[in-house]
């Protein structure tokens, strides 16, 4: 019996602070905001802020998200939008694997998180999310849409329609990085521009037993990167093609320009070129043999460089540039990347616009960027960001001609292509052994994407 | 008066309503399905579209035959490399070998370790570059011997065989050696004395008398064979290239790309060749047991 008593007593408590701790919130900021102005007008004004804020106090946002997408770099934000709102935020971080499937579900069960988030690209947007108009606050007419570049926006937008907010780096994705020093030490004195000078070199460094172009294949999804990273060398080709693809006017199979590539690429991998077991090696020691010496090249973004001297303290100076397969030109200009929406059916409308809203201004963006170790840029409209470039970024941007940037990648600038990207990448493997040949590849992607369209009822696969 | 009626029938109920409800309804559902278009855009919409996700299974381009090959393929030789050995390595346990309860104790821990487990583990002892298999060779100088094990063709599956065997023997074992304690000594007391050998033995008495821990054993291994998925998952995902294949990596696949109505098409077709293999075998097994 006394025991009892004693538990009652120890919940009354424990309920009763409780309470304190949540009014205490909201009662600490009111004074806060109204002290600091003495003018009536600023205090009028601190006055509406205050309320404007606290009419969500006490509300929860949530978010779904992959893991990688948010992490770290979002965490001061958030942290401040807690507290200017006196709101919690649900972060739901969903490994990567899983997070399509799981946001799947929870959009066809009624039961996703305000915030959710897709890897989209201009047409991404309709097939990933299935039906934007469904399931996605309309913002049009949001007063960030300013801030989202124009590249960006198309993978946001949805005819006329502003349904997502797409904050991503604008680094070199997928170049040739390169240990400099080790190439000035072998006498290659210029970084190979075509494919001949490709093999020159990678002839050279193979003959110092150290893997020319390190190839993790056993990833499973970076060696397609060598064909679809230099999309505008096919278009220049055939001047149209892209269009062409996306109203199935044209094919992948029987595309010389792609067919010349795949050669390539397996006359690399039989040199073996690529590493003793390209096919069987992850990219888990990458920074290390980087460092080590043990490979020469290798496709990353531009902040590897970083990632590897602050990793391993290597002395040696990295560089990068563009795969040169197919004699590429191009810039792997790419507008995809992770892009946040809100959920149509979300009884906090109000507070998830709020938070575009908040994610965009300056502070935020900045935040964004600097809590974000691997990128070095964030692409939006707002000069008032700074912008943290690396050397070897800036070195490698001014080698490329502004014309041969408009092209986009192969994967985002054409249709039901990126979906397809691990058959793809088995395909090319399957070449590579001698299971396939290269034109079985390009055909089987074109089989693939028709039946993409023919499941969203594509007027053009008709 | 009946003494073998126990329980009243109607205890049946409750467990025959979750049988139906959590297996008998959906699979029969599954199987309508794979007639159907049903893929990530239907939004409920189904259309019968026939036979028409089983024509494509077997006249695409994306070689799904082969994966059917591939799945009998791996289920005929995972068991015979498991139960060989397995029966083998029972008969020497059951007989009076020092620290016996030890090795079997030994020889059964791996099948309770979990698939993803061991897949990632083997994954890591078998890469060509810095795996641990290949170093022991190197420091051995048996460089000879090194292998590209789970990336070289004519490896591959190879390697798939081992890592199975390695977890599945132990439980074979097991089994047989359930079998092996339910044998009678007198009969092979009985065969010393009329001067038996331990091969007369082992024909006459053990094999004979195993046949039904050699049914459960046959039965268990073909249906793992059949349904096989996550060792092949973990260590190949399928490759090199399409190499590694089988029913259920393309039905993960399909499905994972929105084509629900083909991959239950596929799966099917496994519940299909499962059913008649495990009633062929049950029924060859069950008649040679009345033989003898």
């Amino acid at each position: 019996m006394k025991k009892k008593w004693m538990s009652g007593l120890l919940a009354l408590g424990v309920g009763s602070m409780l309470l304190a701790g949540c009014g205490g919130k909201t009662a600490e900021q009111a004074p806060a905001s109204s002290s600091s102005t003495p003018a009536a007008s600023a205090e009028t004004e601190a006055k509406a802020e205050t309320e404007k804020n606290d009419k969500f106090a006490g509300e929860t946002l949530s978010i779904l998200v992959s893991a990688g997408w948010m992490d770290n770099r979002y965490d001061q934000t958030l942290s401040r939008f807690e507290d200017t709102y006196g709101v919690t935020v649900d972060l739901q971080t969903i490994p990567a694997e899983q997070y399509s499937d799981v946001l799947q579900a929870k959009l066809t069960s009624g039961t996703c998180a305000d915030v959710f988030w897709i890897q989209s690209n201009p047409f991404a947007i309709e097939s990933v999310i299935v039906d934007p108009e469904a399931y996605c606050i309309d913002f049009t007419g949001a007063s960030w849409e300013s801030v989202v570049p124009e590249a960006r926006l198309k993978s946001c937008k949805v005819g006329d329609k502003l349904y997502g907010m797409q904050l991503w780096h604008n680094s070199p994705e997928y170049v040739m990085v390169y240990n400099k020093t080790l190439f000035n030490e072998l006498g290659i004195t210029s970084t190979p521009k075509t494919y001949d000078e490709l093999l020159k070199a990678c002839e050279t460094i193979a003959a110092k037993g150290i893997t020319p172009w390190f190839l993790p294949g056993a990833d499973g999804w970076q060696h397609q990167l060598a064909f679809f990273q230099i999309g505008g060398v096919y278009e220049e080709a055939q001047p149209g093609l892209y269009e062409a693809l996306n109203t199935n006017k044209a094919t992948f199979a029987g595309n010389e320009k792609m067919l010349q590539v795949l050669e390539q690429f397996k006359e690399l991998s039989d040199k073996g070129y690529f590493g003793e077991d390209w096919i069987g090696t992850d990219s888990t020691n990458m920074a290390n043999d980087f460092a080590d010496r043990k490979i020469a090249m290798a496709m990353a973004n531009s902040s590897f460089v970083k990632q590897i001297q602050d990793e391993t303290q290597s002395t040696d100076e990295f560089g990068l540039f563009l795969i040169p397969l197919g004699d590429n030109t191009w810039f792997p200009t790419s507008p995809a990347g992770p892009t946040m929406f809100g959920y149509k059916e979300t009884k906090n409308e109000e507070l998830v616009k709020t938070f575009f809203d908040f994610v965009s201004q300056t502070e935020s963006l900045q935040e964004i960027l600097d809590n974000s170790p691997a990128y070095t840029n964030i692409h939006v409209n707002n000069n008032d960001v700074k912008q943290n470039w690396l050397p070897a970024e800036e070195e490698f941007m001014k080698t490329i001609d502004q014309n041969k940037m408009n092209v986009s990648v192969l994967q985002n600038g054409t249709k039901y292509t990126n979906d397809y990207w691990m058959d793809f990448g088995a395909d090319m493997v399957a070449y590579c052994l001698g299971k396939m040949d290269a034109n079985t590849v390009l055909k089987n992607m074109d089989d693939n994407r028709a039946k993409t369209a023919a499941l969203q009822k594509d007027p053009n696969w008709q | 008066m009946n003494k073998k009626k126990i329980y009243p029938q109607w205890f049946l109920i409750l467990p025959l309503a979750l049988y139906i409800v959590f297996f008998l309804l959906p699979s029969i559902m599954g199987i309508l399905y794979s007639f159907t278009d049903w893929n990530v855009r239907s939004k409920g919409e189904l259309n019968f579209i026939g036979l028409k996700n089983y024509i494509e299974i077997f006249t695409s381009n994306k070689n799904y035959t082969e994966g059917i090959l591939n799945t009998l393929k791996f289920t005929v030789v995972s068991n015979i490399v498991k139960l060989i050995p397995a029966l083998l390595l029972a008969i020497m346990l059951q007989e009076g070998l020092k620290g016996r309860n030890w090795y079997r104790t030994i020889f059964y821990l791996p099948s309770v370790l979990p698939f993803l487990i061991i897949g990632l583990t083997f994954t890591s002892i078998l890469n060509y570059n810095n795996g641990l298999l290949n170093t022991v060779l190197d420091a051995l100088h048996l460089d000879f011997m090194k292998q590209k094990w789970l990336s070289d063709l004519n490896v591959v599956w190879k390697s798939i065989y081992g890592v199975d065997a390695w977890r599945g023997i132990g439980y074979c074992m097991t089994i047989f050696l359930a079998g092996l304690n339910s044998i009678p000594k007198s009969y092979y007391e009985a065969a010393s004395i009329d001067g038996a050998n331990f091969f007369h033995k082992l024909k006459y008495i053990t094999l004979p008398m195993l046949s039904g821990a050699i049914t459960i054993n046959l039965v268990f291994g073909l249906t793992y064979g059949l349904k096989v998925f996550d060792i092949i998952y973990v260590l190949t995902n399928g490759g090199p290239g399409h190499e590694t294949e089988v029913i259920t990596t393309y039905s993960y696949q399909l499905y994972a790309n929105g084509y629900y109505g083909m991959s239950t098409a596929l799966n099917t077709i496994l519940f299909a060749i499962t059913t008649v293999i495990g009633v062929c075998v049950v029924r060859y097994m069950s008649k040679q047991e009345v033989q003898q």
